[in-house]
């Protein structure tokens, strides 16, 4: 045989093998998410189960931090990550650029019947579906029950005269202690608190897609701001957030320093890290109701896994199919979701329904029933087309108001005209 | 033959550059193409002087960066002559090994600058506020503070940024004979005096070459503020580059964010042409 010939031959027989070749070609799929390198692994494990069935597919996962994630599936586009996990205020932007592939019909079926009205409702744009929900978290109130006794405060606040009796109490310029914690240099982390503490006195940040923060329940929580920061009930510097969302202000609660601040669930594990034996002292506590207030209300606000819309026709049918097989109650232990088993490790809660059964027992500890229970009164941080922009102009006017740089007539003024603008230019 | 070198040139520098600015007067979303571009003439920049927030950040991340500018540039300048000055002394035993100690912070990566001053402004466990209250200052906000945080940061980059300009007024140093002090001296001319009328004249050129140069790194500073500060306390370390970053990708508000992208290019080319500007008029006298 000549070498012509044994071209001709390797050529036939390539030829003939390419249907084979291509069929057995790798699916590749990169999951992008924000989680600390503990959550990453417990993720990667999961995967790994999933790949072990099915071995034509392979799943990396990459972390960055939080301040980092919507630049980089912005940044990414459509040859980004093929699966990230996303905050459900920047889902209206994302769908808006087609950045998100629509949810195939089993899967959009699975989440309206098995999740929450209200948490399915926010993984969809217009009636479809984008991604399926995981976590929940929701704000309550974290007291450090030593310094409440050593304070000679019986029961955490309930009302906001209470809250700035306690706050009072629990102050010690001496030593450096604070009696409200307030956040800053992280926007969820300064919005989140205020809107809590603004619903539970009746007032809302914004209703059918219009601002409400010139409301009289809107100058009250801006007052109250003021006053806290006025007396030294609370102290700006120590509220600092770097860009993993820790830093200062979880310091200063770990250590004592701060005796009370409006939170989310997810911080658990944080505390934990940083408390040890003295996690035991957090007490968890619905958000003090305000002079026009009428019940303990609180923000809540979801996170989804979405799917790259610009990945390839195969990457997106496996990747729905990991996240449908990661988010249902198969892949866990006793019918709960692999999903939430990872949520759980970080004391979050976890949205869908049979997860919330299976977990009851866990959702029952001293540290997460406060949350749990102020869920049922929660409600969504509203999720509008320009709602990035929204929540950074509010974060800035809070900080703002925090450092004394302007009233709290100013903030108003300036956080509702910020507003009204960055609305009205979203739906342009 | 020019030919070649224009079209890279045109291609690289001229047409991004147009692009930007066609683009900061159309309403442009980053994830989109150019197509979907929407004109809206001036609006961009009404926004950026408006008093809206879109206008308030801007304009407090231009104040920002320019006085990040400002102090970097008015703190290295004179360091960096007073350490070249310190280095090339050549009766100071080990003067080469001051000189690479100065020159290595140049070469840490900012990401672990950043990690590692992050850690020495800690407001409770920080060295620097420990080593403070041994001498009776009490505990420095630093970067938890809108008034001390950018100020902070100028520090951290003058840290690591000293040894580049030192290097630089070294080579300047070497450049001036060694005649011209012994003709000073002979003239009875004091080490003040030789420093005034000999080195800093001789010296003019490179410190015009590192003025561009910390001015250029100084507009452009990113990592500390994106790694450390994420621009905040309310807004006091929120400089353009990170500021632009926020628009242009993180909302994909590309004509907003090419519209600060051409006031930063503005601003840049007239700081610069201002520092040639006084260099020419002081060399013709």
């Amino acid at each position: 045989m000549n070498a012509v010939s044994r071209f001709w031959i390797a050529a036939a027989a390539a030829a003939a093998l390419s249907p084979l070749t291509a069929q057995a070609e790798e699916v590749r799929l990169t999951y992008l998410t924000h989680w600390a390198p503990d959550t990453v692994a417990l993720l990667e494990e999961a995967a790994n189960a999933y790949t072990a069935d099915h071995p034509d597919v392979s799943i990396s996962v990459r972390a960055v931090p939080f301040g980092d994630l919507l630049t980089t599936i912005r940044s990414g586009g459509s040859d980004g990550p093929t699966i990230a996990s996303i905050y459900d205020l920047w889902l209206p932007a994302l769908a808006k650029d087609g950045l998100v592939a629509p949810a195939p019909e089993p899967v959009a079926e699975e989440v309206t019947s098995e999740w929450p009205a209200g948490i399915a409702a926010a993984a969809s744009v217009n009636g479809q579906v984008y991604g399926i929900p995981n976590e929940i978290n929701v704000y309550a109130l974290n007291y450090n029950k030593r310094l409440f006794e050593e304070a000679g405060i019986a029961e955490p606040p309930r009302t906001w005269q209470e809250l700035e009796d306690a706050a009072a109490k629990l102050t010690d310029e001496a030593s450096g202690r604070q009696g409200f914690g307030m956040i800053n240099s992280w926007a969820a982390g300064v919005d989140h608190p205020f809107a809590s503490l603004l619903v539970s006195n009746g007032g809302q940040l914004i209703a059918d897609g219009k601002p409400q923060i010139d409301s009289e329940a809107a100058l009250e929580t801006f007052k109250l701001y003021q006053t806290m920061v006025e007396k030294g009930y609370s102290v700006p510097a120590m509220g600092t957030s770097d860009a993993n969302t820790t830093g200062p202000f979880l310091d200063n609660f770990v250590s004592g320093k701060t005796g009370m601040i409006i939170m989310a669930n997810w911080w658990e594990s944080a505390l934990k890290g940083g408390m040890g034996a003295d996690f035991g002292n957090v007490g968890t506590a619905p958000i003090p109701v305000g002079p026009s207030g009428e019940t303990a209300r609180s923000i809540s606000y979801s996170w989804l896994t979405v799917v790259n819309a610009g990945g390839g026709a195969a990457q997106q049918e496996a990747a729905w199919d990991f996240l449908a097989w990661l988010n249902g109650p198969e892949s866990g232990e006793n019918g709960a979701s692999a999903m939430a088993g990872i949520l759980q490790s970080m004391g979050i809660l976890p949205s869908r329904s049979s997860d919330v059964e299976a977990y009851a027992d866990a959702l029952g500890r001293p540290f997460l029933e406060g949350y749990v229970s102020t869920l049922a009164n929660a409600q969504g941080f509203p999720i509008v087309l320009g709602g990035q922009e929204f929540s950074e102009a509010l974060q800035q006017v809070i900080e703002q108001l925090q450092y004394g740089q302007i009233t709290a007539e100013e903030a108003q003024a300036n956080a509702q005209a910020d507003a009204a603008s960055i609305l009205e230019r979203a739906s342009r | 033959m020019l030919t070649p070198a224009v079209s890279v040139i045109a291609v690289f520098i001229f047409v991004p550059m147009a692009l930007t600015i066609w683009l900061s007067f159309h309403e442009w979303s980053t994830q989109t193409g150019f197509g979907a571009a929407r004109y809206v003439g001036l609006r961009n920049y009404e926004d950026l002087f408006g008093p809206i927030s879109v206008g308030r950040d801007f304009q407090r991340a231009f104040l920002n960066t320019a006085n990040y500018t400002a102090l970097s540039v008015l703190i290295i300048l004179p360091l960096s002559v007073l350490f070249g000055l310190m280095v090339h002394q050549r009766r100071v035993a080990g003067g080469h090994v001051l000189r690479a100690i100065l020159f290595s912070t140049y070469m840490v990566p900012m990401i672990a600058v950043a990690l590692v001053w992050s850690k020495l402004y800690s407001p409770t466990e920080g060295p620097i506020n420990q080593v403070l209250s041994w001498i009776g200052i009490g505990p420095q906000p630093w970067l938890s503070s809108p008034d001390t945080a950018l100020f902070s940061i100028v520090i951290l980059n003058v840290w690591q940024q000293i040894g580049y300009f030192t290097v630089l007024v070294i080579a300047g140093l070497t450049q001036i004979s060694p005649s011209l002090y012994e003709a000073a001296r002979i003239d009875g001319a004091n080490r003040i005096q030789e420093f005034f009328g000999v080195t800093l004249p001789l010296l003019r050129r490179t410190l015009l070459f590192s003025a561009v140069i910390a001015v250029i790194n100084a507009v452009q500073v990113f990592e500390p503020v994106a790694l450390i500060t994420q621009g905040g306390p309310a807004n006091a370390t929120n400089v353009l580059t990170f500021h632009i970053r926020r628009v242009g990708i993180e909302r994909a508000q590309g004509g907003l964010g090419s519209a600060m992208a051409v006031m930063l290019m503005l601003s840049l080319i007239v700081i610069i042409a201002l520092l040639f500007a006084t260099a020419r008029q002081k060399e013709e006298r």
